[in-house]
């Protein structure tokens, strides 16, 4: 990836919670829409629920920008069902993604220095 | 289970708030998914649950979405503007111009006819006019008031002009005598101290007679001007004419009826005083067809000998006050409003061609789109987006349209009460602004967005023009020519009118003369030989004043003849046959002024001390001795004056019609009964020496108020004012007509040439040149042209007479000006149709002819 790549995906971060969640669903393999909310959900005790629009909305920005893309494949063949569209990572999604976590990371970083990171939060 | 289809059908309805893009995109994912959800929420709790969830992401997402459409179709709005920058650009003018022409006429109806008064329940007040109520004495009055059957209560109020002074300096003013009901009965309350009682009004001769009724209300302006807003200016006097009275309120702020009323003071009431208005409430109960009746019934009463000609002459109406103050500017801001209308009807349905030649014009980008996958909806969007934007732009260029309109009204028309400013502040003309903007967006946006859905369900084959459209554009712009031909005929009429005005020998010079007006009433100078003793003191001091050639004063001055002198007089001790107006001047008056003497000579100073029985006579009046020098030696009035002298009559109208009547001048003793003017001339920088002036008047007694310090040119710019509107109005109209006119040409022409392509590459290919082409659609327009220009040269004609009222002088036009008008708008057509048939030589065959198949 260029330096130019990697410089235009570190101006989309700080990416919201919703697209970062979705995008740690897709690195993990192929989702569709409702797959990517229950798992999010799951991830955040419930913490995180997306509505529909709110999600669709992300997805169509997402898809804008180059960071997911629709998938032909359907990974379940017997499970699949027709009318639903699944997602997956793009490279420069995952780019954008590592630029989030180490963006994080920094700030993790910075926070335990100053305040120490409890054992249970 | 029932609630899922109803809960569905819901979510549905709300999937429609989504923009176009998103919700062909994702409508039945969003559907699916909530399908998920319903089936994993059963029972009411869940369901609700569910719901508030879904309204929540509802309300965060639909903007969301909106915003980032609108400002994808925003940005490529831009874009297509930049690219046809000066047909924005004249969409933009027309259409602010008649949103703001429309905003600013409905602010003169909103403040006429819609906003509030300042007085209770308006509505119910009526204004009597050709109605004497009885009003010989105070008893008569408030007896007859009492007994009515449909009025609730009356008032009787005469306005006048007085010299009012309080502490300090002398002004003019404009006062009123009332009733003593007159505040209650209004319903108006002072805003300090009290208004009048019962009592107040007294029985007396003049307006200025000590007793009870030596009081006053102030108005607010008035209060802040003398007093500087000051609680203890109760009880403090204020001298009207050198009267005493005491104050005992303050109006409240706003009210200055009637007349921009100042002061208000009890009546004095006495019999033969025909100055009276009335002004009523209405009983409860009564409405105004019923009260005009009772008021017809009423007037018969009261004078039983009127003949039916004197009823028609001067009828007794009973007119809702509120009309009553709009006056005949009710119906023209009415017929204004109207035609401002039609104009934006105009203006919209012209920028609707535009747009939908450029619709048709961008026929491959909308197929190409719609060929990659946007639906009819997103393309109508687009449109619609380009179409609002464009609103946006025109309302907020309109705005200062409007301010400007308001302000024109403002200075032509005052509305009569200051209460009723023409604002565009106004929630009512903001919601009627925005409200128009929204509407014209809407007309004009409505047929090219239509237009997008044709070529989606169409392709890229232009569709065969429907002829009932073609006709329908085609007759408008016949209707524009018509217009844009009849308002310019009209400019030219009004504007040779103006130009006669301004150029009209009146009987004296206005350029270099300046004019100061005073008046001696209640002042120490108001006796006859104290008054020439003023005047004397005033004029030598004017006189001796650097630049300033001559100086001399006159009761009435041309164009400010504020009343008059007049009557049948004896001609050499024989009674006489016509009436002539009397006119006292000072020495040294004609010269001043300009005059021409066309026999004889004028006044000398010693003429005027000693009351010289001398008169000198217009052209007009010396007619019938003869030529002008027979007229001298001849003597006027029963008391004789000899004829010294024979003058150019002097124009006192401002309208230049009437050659004038006969005027008599004679030398003045006590020139001031009213008020008088001063005039002086000077060599040149008239405007610069006016305040020298005035200090030299008011420096002989600042007592006496000085006012009206104007050169004779602004006096003429000011009775001119209203001509000059007319044709100001009138060629801005015209001019507007021949744009709009233009730009529906222009559109029309475009939107063929954008339909007909196919047509057109299969005649080139036939062998035509695109230049004959060209010239083909030119004929075709140029026809249309023709037909609007013969409608408009019979509208024309028709509308001369109309004109010829409004504005006096102005002329039908002849057939050459006819011929030139035509000329310039088939000229200027060509030049249109010419640059919307420019694509055509550009026109590709080998496309054309590809795209058939």
């Amino acid at each position: 990836m260029s330096s130019k790549e990697q410089s235009s995906a570190t101006n989309l971060t700080p990416l919201s919670p919703a697209v970062f969640h979705i995008l740690l669903s897709l690195g993990e393999g192929e989702r569709h829409g409702y797959a990517l909310k229950r798992e999010i959900s799951l991830r955040t005790g419930g913490r995180l629920k997306l509505g529909p629009g709110v999600l669709y909305g992300s997805i169509n920005k997402m898809l804008e920008l180059g960071l997911i893309e629709e998938s032909d494949d359907r990974p379940d063949p017997h499970l699949d069902d027709e009318r639903r569209r699944y997602y997956r990572i793009t490279a420069y999604g995952r780019k954008v993604a590592q630029a989030e976590a180490a963006r994080m990371r920094d700030l993790v970083q910075l926070a335990a220095a100053r305040f120490g990171v409890p054992k249970h939060a | 289970m029932h609630e899922e289809p109803a809960s569905l059908r819901l979510y549905r309805f709300f999937l429609k708030l989504y923009p176009a893009s998103f919700r062909e995109n994702y409508a039945e994912l969003l559907e699916r998914e909530f399908r998920d959800e319903l089936r994993e929420s059963p029972g009411t709790a869940a369901l609700c649950m569910l719901w508030i969830r879904l309204i929540a992401d509802l309300a965060i997402s639909v903007p969301l979405q909106l915003a980032r459409e609108i400002a994808q179709d925003a940005k490529h709005t831009i874009r297509l503007w930049r690219r046809r920058l000066w047909q924005a650009a004249f969409a933009i003018l027309v259409l602010a111009i008649g949103i703001g022409a429309s905003t600013g006429v409905f602010s003169v109806v909103n403040a006429l006819l819609l906003g509030s008064l300042p007085f209770q329940d308006p509505e119910r007040l009526v204004y009597l006019s050709n109605f004497f109520a009885p009003h010989d004495s105070v008893a008569q009055f408030h007896a007859w008031r009492r007994q009515s059957s449909y009025l609730n209560d009356t008032a009787l109020f005469e306005p006048f002009d007085v010299n009012l002074g309080g502490e300090g300096e002398w002004r003019r003013a404009h006062i009123v005598q009332v009733s003593s009901n007159f505040f209650s009965m209004l319903g108006t309350q002072p805003v300090l101290g009290r208004g009048f009682t019962p009592g107040d009004d007294v029985d007396g001769t003049g307006v200025g007679s000590p007793g009870r009724n030596a009081i006053a209300v102030i108005g607010y302006g008035l209060w802040q001007a003398l007093f500087g807003g000051d609680p203890k200016a109760l009880g403090a006097t204020v001298r009207i004419d050198g009267t005493p009275l005491t104050v005992v309120g303050i109006a409240p702020p706003g009210f200055d009826y009637p007349g921009k009323a100042v002061l208000w003071k009890p009546a004095a009431f006495s019999p033969g005083n025909n100055g009276w208005e009335v002004v009523a409430r209405l009983k409860p109960g009564i409405i105004l067809p019923q009260a005009r009746q009772a008021f017809a019934a009423e007037a018969d009463r009261l004078w039983p000998d009127r003949t039916p000609l004197q009823k028609i002459r001067s009828p007794s109406r009973i007119t809702e006050l509120r009309d009553q103050l709009a006056g005949p500017t009710k119906n023209a801001s009415l017929v204004l409003l109207a035609s401002v209308g039609l104009i934006l009807l105009i203006a919209c349905t012209n920028v609707a061609n535009l747009l939908l030649a450029r619709t048709a014009d961008r026929t491959a980008e909308l197929s190409i789109r719609s060929a990659l996958g946007a639906s009819r909806a997103r393309l109508s969007q687009q449109l619609l987006t380009e179409c609002v934007l464009l609103a946006l732009a025109a309302s907020i260029a309109g705005v200062f349209v409007a301010f400007w309109t308001a302000s024109i009204a403002a200075k032509i028309q005052p509305a009569p009460i200051a209460s009723q400013t023409y604002s565009i502040l106004d929630g009512r003309v903001l919601t009627f602004a925005i409200g128009i903007s929204v509407l014209s967006g809407l007309l004009f946006g409505v047929l090219p967005s239509l237009y997008a859905g044709r070529v989606h369900a169409f392709g890229t084959r232009g569709s065969n023009d429907n002829r009932g459209a073609r006709l329908v554009r085609e007759t408008l712009v016949v209707a524009q020519v018509m217009l844009a031909v009849v308002l310019l005929t009209s400019s030219l009429s009004v504007g040779r009118a103006f130009i006669h005005l301004m150029h009209i020998n009146r009987g004296f010079v206005p350029k270099d003369v300046l004019t100061v007006n005073v008046s001696l009433q209640g002042t120490t100078h108001q006796s006859g030989a104290r008054s020439l003793a003023y005047f004397e003191e005033a004029l030598g001091r004017v006189r001796r004043l650097p630049g300033v050639q001559s100086a001399s004063a006159t009761e009435f001055l041309p164009l400010y003849a504020t009343g008059g002198i007049g009557g049948v007089f004896a001609v050499d001790r024989k009674p006489g046959r016509a009436s002539s107006a009397v006119i006292p001047v000072f020495s040294d008056y004609f010269r001043t002024m300009g005059g021409r003497i066309v026999a004889g000579r004028e006044f000398t100073a010693a003429e005027v001390q000693n009351n010289a029985r001398v008169a000198i006579v217009n052209e007009r009046f010396a007619e019938q001795f003869g030529s002008p020098a027979d007229a001298l030696g001849h003597q006027v009035f029963r008391e004789p004056r000899k004829i010294i002298g024979v003058v150019r009559g002097m124009d006192y109208r401002s309208d230049g019609v009437d050659a004038g009547p006969r005027q008599v001048f004679i030398p003045s003793i006590t020139p001031g009964g009213f008020f008088s003017t001063f005039v002086a001339r000077v060599d040149g920088r008239a405007e610069e020496r006016l305040a020298m002036i005035r200090d030299a008047i008011q420096s002989v007694d600042p007592q006496v108020p000085v006012f009206g310090v104007k050169t004779m040119e602004q006096r003429l710019n000011d009775a001119l004012a209203r001509p000059q509107f007319y044709r100001t109005a009138v060629s801005f109209f015209a001019g507007f007509a021949l744009l709009l006119a233009m730009i529906g040409v222009y559109g029309v022409v475009s939107y063929t040439v954008a339909q007909r392509t196919h047509e057109m590459g299969v005649r080139m290919a036939l062998g035509t040149t695109p230049a004959r082409l060209r010239v083909r659609l030119l004929c075709e327009g140029l026809f249309t042209i023709g037909a609007g220009a013969v409608a408009g040269v019979v509208g024309a004609v028709l509308s001369g007479k109309f004109l010829e009222s409004l504005v006096e002088g102005a002329k039908p036009a002849n057939a050459a000006t006819y011929v030139g008008i035509i000329f310039s708008i088939a000229l200027i057509a060509a030049v249109g149709i010419w640059a919307a048939t420019r694509p055509l030589a550009r026109l590709d065959i080998t496309d054309v002819l590809r795209t058939l198949h």
